[in-house]
């Protein structure tokens, strides 16, 4: 035994140590702890709709609003002309601070567009007085131009970019804004015109994008760099707090009172009579005090918060898809969640395909017109070796749409006759391309698949590497090519490094347009053509059709560019992933990721009483 | 003063040294920006003007000193993503993370003391083994598992749904509780097993000493050795330990914490910023973080002359 052995000295010991961190935790407290009541209002909102997303926007200065995340609140924050019909699918354009939708002249190439009367910006300092005052044309000439000052860094000029009379030349000129651009006139202070360079029927489309949210300059002018931190808009909400873990609007006041109509916006009583929706009938939105947007990455957190009851929305994890579905086709709620939730299951607005580098010569066009055939078949045995059905089994838990091509489900263009059988691999077909053509595991090239550094992406390259083992590619020929960031990633794509990428692609507008103009050659890399395809007869086509507003005839001939590439083999496409979207039954909402996108938040609503029976009280 | 004076001359030379070897690797190596910005459809012109705007065609000297200028001045720049300014950011961001922190930190590292105190007292009978045992499997559990873990036992329905499971809506004590319960956990659990493990070691030694036999020798009390003996003779490594930590808690913060946990503070900032490349704030972090630790060892080297004499 020594002078050790009782415990009990010890015992006081921990109790003054015990007492010292609680006084200094206490302390600790103190410099954190105000961080919300700055900003706060002193009356709590009466009702609150608390959304999550999977990733946060760092600026929300419209001209930056890339991602889904910063479109998301830059609709909400700020007007655009036009949006989408909350509740007609397929999507259908709706006037928002237009009045109306476009004049447009007989050859397409003036669009007139006049303001909706009363709009107001909200009361900021930036403004004589504090005072919001009234939008006008003229604020969205210069929103639009603000796209194309290299000052800006804007994201969005390549909506508008040789399509607008004048604009790239203002652009060129130094970008002064004293400078008028002969295709974008304020006529008066509600009507607008643009002139085109060339007909762009989906111009009207751009017009919904945050990009082209109109912003006041005094504003900017104000704020300077901060403006991205300092929203002031006109949109149905106004900032309360942004950070990166967390967003917070409260309704503008002094937004516009336009009254819901369940007709107007494309209401479906058979598949959205459960929603309650028919309560929102002659409301005027927003109709929520509050919003909180909770930017939340991690699956795991996410879901948690969602379960523990902290969100009332959440796009639901992969990893949780078999707590969730009863049912995988169609997708079903489990009994336990539906009693509290309701679900939607949309394909996602675009695809996930994987280029090939056609400027690479190893796999892509060769000046060798015998290496060159050899190229095409090789490409076309990768892709006849690549296992659709396994890729969506194990990574979109088999409820991924997959489809042959380059024009996605949610394109109105989708051909849903051509793609109604299940896009199958075939291995035998595979090997013979390889043998007929002289490729063997000695000669075959060294095959280097770009992707950014995560386990997901680990695992569908080696994936992609089992699948072409299938068919003889030796292992060691098909290497990985890892990057840190999105952003070096993207640099060596875009910069034509990469032998072969995968790529997923967001469309803008539901218009297949967007998605064949990325296999349209001038628009090779650093442009979004991130393939460098660059095929005579598929650019003739797009330039045929560019013009062209939606009818049969622009369709075949969309279908046929997408044909083209299909033959080419240029790419391995692809797969429309499937949202899975749950959301609290307390609430009467339709929420939307595709292209109603952040418009649908002006129109969650408690569930209760309807409009009608809230007026005849 | 003196001594202090001159540490703070070495110092200089060391934030330098250190500030040049981060800036060559986040100009060299960091992320690009320029091709998260530009928008589809980019051409070179427009990347290149991109670029302009971001001061990446500027000369790396010319880059450097204004960086090593931007420091000495704390006008640190804005940054490049949102436009906010750095200082600004920093302000909003370390009281939080302070707040966040600081009580795991502090209960981290004394309950690891009285632990190592227990476990050295108790020196190969069950209680040091037991000791041990629990701390070699707080060593082996992942951060994110215990975090995963926690948030569903303590803030689920799954679970006993005492706290919130994420956020920071902290207004008063009350709140403060509520949002800094789970983490201060989480970190506890995770860090104890480390802290335990190396006070022990310390403890250990020092108690084997001749000074501590010959305490017990002339009968002290258990509380005097322990006090008096094992725990001040050992403050040397102690005050390493702890005050070396002190910079990654308060610039650094924790990334896994605030991001699970959605807490805004100045570890999610750093990690968006390395993600997106804002160098800006990545410069300032690095940057602020060097000279901590320069401020810290300043500070400990004066500290190791109080606790122990014999050091000049």
């Amino acid at each position: 035994m020594t002078c050790w052995g009782k415990l009990g000295p010890v015992t006081p010991l921990i109790k003054s140590l015990l007492l010292l961190c609680l006084s200094i935790a206490s302390m600790a407290m103190l410099p954190g702890c105000n961080n919300r009541s700055e900003s706060e209002e002193a009356a709590p909102p009466a009702t609150v709709y608390r959304h999550s997303m999977d990733g946060a926007p760092s600026s929300l200065d419209p001209a930056q609003a890339s991602s889904i995340y910063a479109n998301f609140l830059a609709v909400n924050l700020y007007d655009t002309l036009y949006r989408y019909k909350y509740l007609a699918r397929p999507y259908e354009l709706e006037p928002n601070l237009a009045d109306g939708l476009p004049e447009v002249s007989a050859d397409g190439l003036i669009y007139t567009m006049h303001l909706k009367p009363g709009v107001h910006f909200i009361d900021d300092p930036a403004f004589p007085e504090g005072r919001g005052r009234a939008v006008r044309a003229e604020d969205f000439v210069y929103s639009i131009k603000r796209q194309f000052d290299p000052a800006t860094r804007a994201q969005g000029a390549w909506l508008w970019q040789g399509r607008i009379v004048g604009l790239d030349e203002w652009k060129e000129n130094g970008s002064d804004y004293q400078q008028e651009v002969p295709g974008l006139k304020a006529l008066d202070d509600r009507t607008l015109q643009i002139q085109l360079v060339s007909p762009f029927p989906q111009l009207t489309h751009t017009l919904t994008q945050g990009f082209s949210a109109v912003v006041p300059r005094e504003a900017v002018d104000h704020y300077g760099q901060e403006f991205a931190i300092h929203p002031v808009g006109s949109g149905p909400y106004r900032l309360q707090t942004f950070n990166s873990a967390s967003a917070v609007l409260v309704r503008n006041s002094r937004f516009r009172q336009e009254p819901f109509s369940l007709s107007a916006e494309g209401f479906d009583a058979v598949s959205q009579g459960h929603l309650g929706l028919e309560q929102l009938e002659g409301k005027a939105p927003p109709l929520m005090d509050r919003i909180e947007i909770e930017f939340v990455a991690e699956d795991a957190a996410r879901w948690n918060s969602f379960i523990a009851g902290e969100l009332d929305f959440i796009k639901v994890p992969v990893s949780q898809f078999d707590q969730v579905l009863e049912n995988r086709d169609p997708p079903d709620l489990n009994a336990t969640l539906a009693e509290n939730y309701h679900l939607i299951a949309n394909l996602e607005s675009g695809f996930v395909h994987t280029d090939f580098n056609m400027d690479d010569p190893r796999i892509g066009y060769h000046p060798d017109p015998d290496r060159n055939t050899r190229n095409h078949a090789l490409r076309c045995a990768i892709i006849e070796a690549f296992d659709w059905r396994k890729r969506n089994e194990i990574f979109y838990y088999g409820i991924g749409y997959v489809f042959d091509g380059i024009i996605p489900p949610a394109a109105p263009e989708f051909d849903l006759q051509k793609h109604h059988v299940p896009v199958a691999r075939d291995l035998e077909k595979a090997r013979n391309l390889l043998s007929d053509h002289g490729w063997n595991a000695e000669n075959l090239p060294v095959i280097e698949y770009g992707f950014t550094s995560s386990v997901t992406e680990r695992q569908m390259f080696e994936q992609l590497r089992s699948f072409l083992g299938e068919i003889g590619y030796p292992q060691e020929k098909v290497k990985p090519l890892t990057f840190a960031t999105y952003g070096d990633y993207a640099r060596a794509y875009l910069n034509r490094e990469v032998m072969l990428m995968t790529i997923g692609w967001t469309m803008d507008y539901p218009d297949a347009e967007n998605t064949v103009q990325l296999f349209y050659g001038p628009n090779a890399s650093p442009g979004s053509n991130t393939a460098n395809y660059n095929n005579s007869r598929f650019n003739q086509l797009y330039r045929e059709s560019s013009g062209m507003q939606p009818s049969a005839g622009r369709t075949a001939i969309y279908r046929e560019m997408n044909q083209i590439v299909i033959d080419d083999c240029a790419t391995i496409s692809g797969v429309s992933r499937r949202l899975i979207l749950l959301w609290n039954r307390d609430l009467a909402a339709l929420p939307d990721r595709s292209f109603v996108g952040g418009f649908f938040f002006r129109f969650v609503a408690p569930r209760g009483q309807s409009g009608a029976a809230q007026a005849a009280e | 003063m003196r001594y202090a004076l001159s540490k703070l001359a070495h110092g200089l030379f060391l934030v330098l040294g250190v500030t040049l070897i981060s800036f060559i690797l986040m100009v060299w190596f960091g992320p690009d920006q320029t091709y998260t910005l530009i928008g589809k459809n980019a051409n070179p012109q427009q990347i290149a003007e991109v670029r302009h705007e971001l001061g990446y065609d500027q000369p790396f000297a010319r880059r450097y000193v204004d960086y090593v200028a931007q420091l000495f001045t704390l006008n640190l720049g804005a940054s490049n993503s949102s436009g906010e300014p750095v200082s600004r950011i920093l302000k909003r961001t370390v009281p939080i993370t302070l707040a966040l922190m600081l009580p795991g930190f502090i209960l981290g590292n004394l309950l690891g003391i009285a632990l190592g105190l227990t476990a050295a007292q108790h020196r190969g009978r069950w209680t040091d083994h037991l000791i041990n045992g629990f701390s070699v499997t707080g060593m082996s559990l992942s951060f994110l598992v215990i975090i995963i873990l926690l948030q569903v036992l303590l803030s689920t329905p799954y679970g006993l749904n005492l706290f919130p499971v994420r956020g920071w809506q902290v207004d008063d004590p009350g709140s403060y509780l509520k949002y800094v319960t789970v983490p201060t956990l989480s970190l506890i659990l995770v860090t104890l097993g480390y802290n335990t493990r190396f006070y022990r070691a310390v403890f250990v030694d020092e108690s084997g000493k001749d000074h501590i036999r010959t305490a017990r020798a002339c009968g002290a009390s258990t509380a005097t050795i322990l006090w008096k003996h094992v725990l001040k003779n050992s403050l040397v490594p102690v005050l390493t330990r702890i005050m070396f930590s002190i910079p990654l808690i308060v610039i650094s913060g924790s990334l896994l914490l605030e991001s699970y946990f959605g807490i805004p503070g100045i570890g999610k900032a750093t990690f968006d910023a390395i993600t997106s490349g804002d160098q800006p704030v990545l410069k300032a972090v690095v940057g602020l973080t060097a000279v901590a630790f320069v401020l810290i060892q300043i500070l400990t080297d004066l500290l190791y002359r109080l606790v122990d004499p014999r050091i000049s």
